[in-house]
């Protein structure tokens, strides 16, 4: 399961809690998240986090703070540690702070959730995601979803705009797969209010119910999805669109919901399709060679459909094409994939 | 170099036997290190007449584990008995365990485990990774289970016979079951009840100490009984149990009861 080894692999769900937790509290702009545990645990985490944002071209390091704990401050308890180190974060003025707890801090019974209650003078926003003992990477992105999602204002009435909940801030290809979501829910006149959570400060966060329609990044995410519309009524779309026919499905599906007429802009995207498939007739027969990723992103449907559309074969023999993990969204990610392919063609 | 420990439920009296072993072995001339691991901290105030020494884990809660020197933590007590208390956090906060083996590496460290006899003296109650740390890392390599006839001391000692037993299932056994040690409540038929579950979870017992209120008496002058009335039956028990334990070279794997087999054979023995 954990046989991530190329650069294209960048799927971590086998990953602690924090690390979920963390993928989602980082893409708060005004947000300081202290990790109360050992330096280790925050280390490894800020690292990742820098290098796939620097690779996503923002090269900031992550407002991470680990409490530091020791091993004095296992056998002592760390409540005191937790407390100095919020003490001095709140001291920068930051627009929130978020505290994740790690293994060690749940094993030895750290009261976390009173310390986080006195007052700081900012707010404190407390995420048991407890490392091991929370699960794994899902459960803290999950959880970290769901306890902003708790901080969201009562709305009166439902806004004009449309949520995008959950992206994968940890991927390659967000800002990608962004934009091709946005541009399908143009074509149908609809915009993106809010990005729950990447770019956004914290009082954004609070907007979260306000939109007309969530779009969840991925099914997992369903539980978040469940909330908010409970809480506000908000239908929602249980993942981005995926390859050709999941563009126009999406396209359908948000018509359906919204009560919008979706004929024009699904004929509009279908021809689009075509119009970028026989961009690439030059690919017409040609034949690939696997690597263990690319045997993956063919397992996926909308993948083997362009194969076929394109009469596209397989030779398992020789070195492999990478691609990326997770399928491809929209209609520009297939085209995005069939770029590389016919790279490797040529190459 | 001996190196023994005494393990028992909480109340028991091991601190008592542990000190007037200890004490006994030390008027015997021998270089005896008492090691009180438990955070209640009052294994060896008897043998420093009444006086709470430091404990390591608060030495290095104030000054950090590189700041702690060995005169601080190791103190000579009667009868030239070097004495060390552990201590460990506050009670609800923290991980205890965690703190006895950080004390056992810092004992090491400063070079304060050595002397013909070390003595530590367990909480015995709980016997999770942190509290077996002295039988599991080789520290202690004869390990005494104290207790009485009742059912609930008898219940705590055939846990850490399980400990034990479990223990020498590993790769580097470093720990074996030395003997049973009755520190009696005066209840008809204990003797023989203590005698009878030593032989049945393959032990023996080694001594019998009958309940004496010269122990009280001693507590009260805080004194061992070694050092209050060395004259007295009861410091003659002592001596014994000292004797004993140097000269006793069976030790085993013990072999636990289930706890119903432990409740029939308290009721076997008890008064009805
Ligand atoms: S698994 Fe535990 S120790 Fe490891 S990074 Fe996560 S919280 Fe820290």
């Amino acid at each position: 399961m954990n046989s991530k080894t190329l650069h294209s692999s960048s799927q971590r769900y086998e990953g602690c809690t924090l690390t979920g937790a963390l993928s989602i509290t980082a893409g708060v702009e005004d947000a300081v998240t202290v990790v109360h545990g050992p330096e280790g645990c925050a280390h490894h985490n800020v690292s990742l986090l820098h290098a796939v944002m620097a690779e996503q071209g923002r090269p900031a390091v992550p407002r991470i703070v680990p409490t530091g704990l020791s091993e004095q401050g296992v056998i002592f308890g760390g409540e005191e540690d937790l407390a100095a180190t919020l003490r001095a974060v709140a001291d920068k003025r930051p627009g929130v702070i978020f505290v994740l707890t790690t293994c060690i801090t749940e094993t030895i019974g750290d009261d976390a959730a009173s310390v986080c209650s006195e007052d700081y003078g900012v707010p404190v926003v407390l995420l048991p995601t407890a490392g091991f003992l929370g699960g794994c990477f899902s459960d803290g992105l999950n959880a970290a979803l769901t306890a902003m999602a708790g901080l969201a204002d009562p709305v009166e009435e439902a806004g004009e705009t449309v949520t995008v909940i959950g992206e994968k801030n940890l991927e390659y290809e967000v800002e990608e797969n962004f934009t091709e979501v946005e541009r399908l829910l143009a074509s149908l006149g609809l915009e993106v209010g809010l990005r729950f959570v990447r770019d956004v400060r914290y009082a954004d966060l609070k907007q979260v119910g306000a939109g007309r329609l969530n779009i969840l990044r991925e099914p997992s995410l369903a539980p978040v999805g469940e909330m908010l519309k409970e809480r506000f009524g908000t239908p929602y779309i249980s993942s981005f669109p995926i390859g050709l026919e999941g563009s126009t499905a999406f396209l359908e599906e948000v018509g359906v919901l919204l009560d919008l007429r979706a004929e024009e802009a699904v004929r509009q995207e279908e021809e689009r399709q075509r119009a970028m498939l026989a961009s690439f007739a030059d690919l017409r027969g040609s034949v690939f060679s696997l690597d263990p990723m690319t045997f993956r992103a063919l397992e996926c449907t909308p993948v083997r459909r362009v194969m076929e559309a394109l009469d596209l074969q397989v030779d398992s023999d020789d070195a492999g094409v990478s691609l990326p993990y997770s399928p491809p969204v929209g209609t520009a990610g297939i085209r995005r994939l069939l770029h590389r392919w016919r790279r490797r063609v040529r190459a | 170099m001996k190196q023994i420990a005494l393990y028992g439920k909480g109340g028991i009296g091991k601190s008592t036997t542990s000190a007037n072993l200890s004490a006994a072995l030390g008027a015997r001339g021998l270089d005896v290190l008492q090691i009180g691991c438990d955070p209640k901290r009052d294994s060896t105030r008897m043998l420093m007449n009444g006086a709470w020494i430091p404990t390591v884990l608060d030495l290095v809660r104030e000054k950090g584990e590189d700041g702690v020197s060995i005169d601080e933590v190791v103190r000579e007590g009667f009868a030239g008995v070097r004495c060390v208390e552990a201590g460990g956090p506050e009670p609800g906060i923290g991980c205890a365990g965690r703190g006895i083996i950080a004390t056992f590496r810092l004992l090491e460290r400063l070079g304060a485990l050595h002397g013909d006899v070390i003595v530590y003296d367990v909480l015995g109650d709980v016997v999770c990774g942190g509290f077996a740390m002295p039988m599991r890392e080789g520290y202690a390599e004869e390990v005494y289970l104290v207790t009485s006839g009742e059912l609930m001391s008898l219940y705590a000692a055939n846990n850490i016979a399980k400990a034990v037993a479990r223990l020498a299932k590993r790769s580097k056994q470093t720990c074996s079951l030395a003997g049973v040690i009755c520190n009696a409540k005066n209840m008809a038929g204990e003797e023989e009840l203590v005698r009878e579950f030593a032989q049945r979870i393959n032990s023996e017992m080694v001594a019998y100490i009958p309940r004496s209120r010269t122990v009280q008496l001693a507590e009260v002058h805080k004194q061992t009984v070694m050092e209050y009335a060395p004259d007295s039956e009861q410091a003659a028990v002592y001596r014994e149990l000292a004797g004993r334990v140097l000269t006793n070279d069976r030790t085993s794997t013990p072999t636990p009861l289930e706890m119903d087999e432990l409740e029939d054979l308290a009721l076997q023995f008890a008064e009805i």
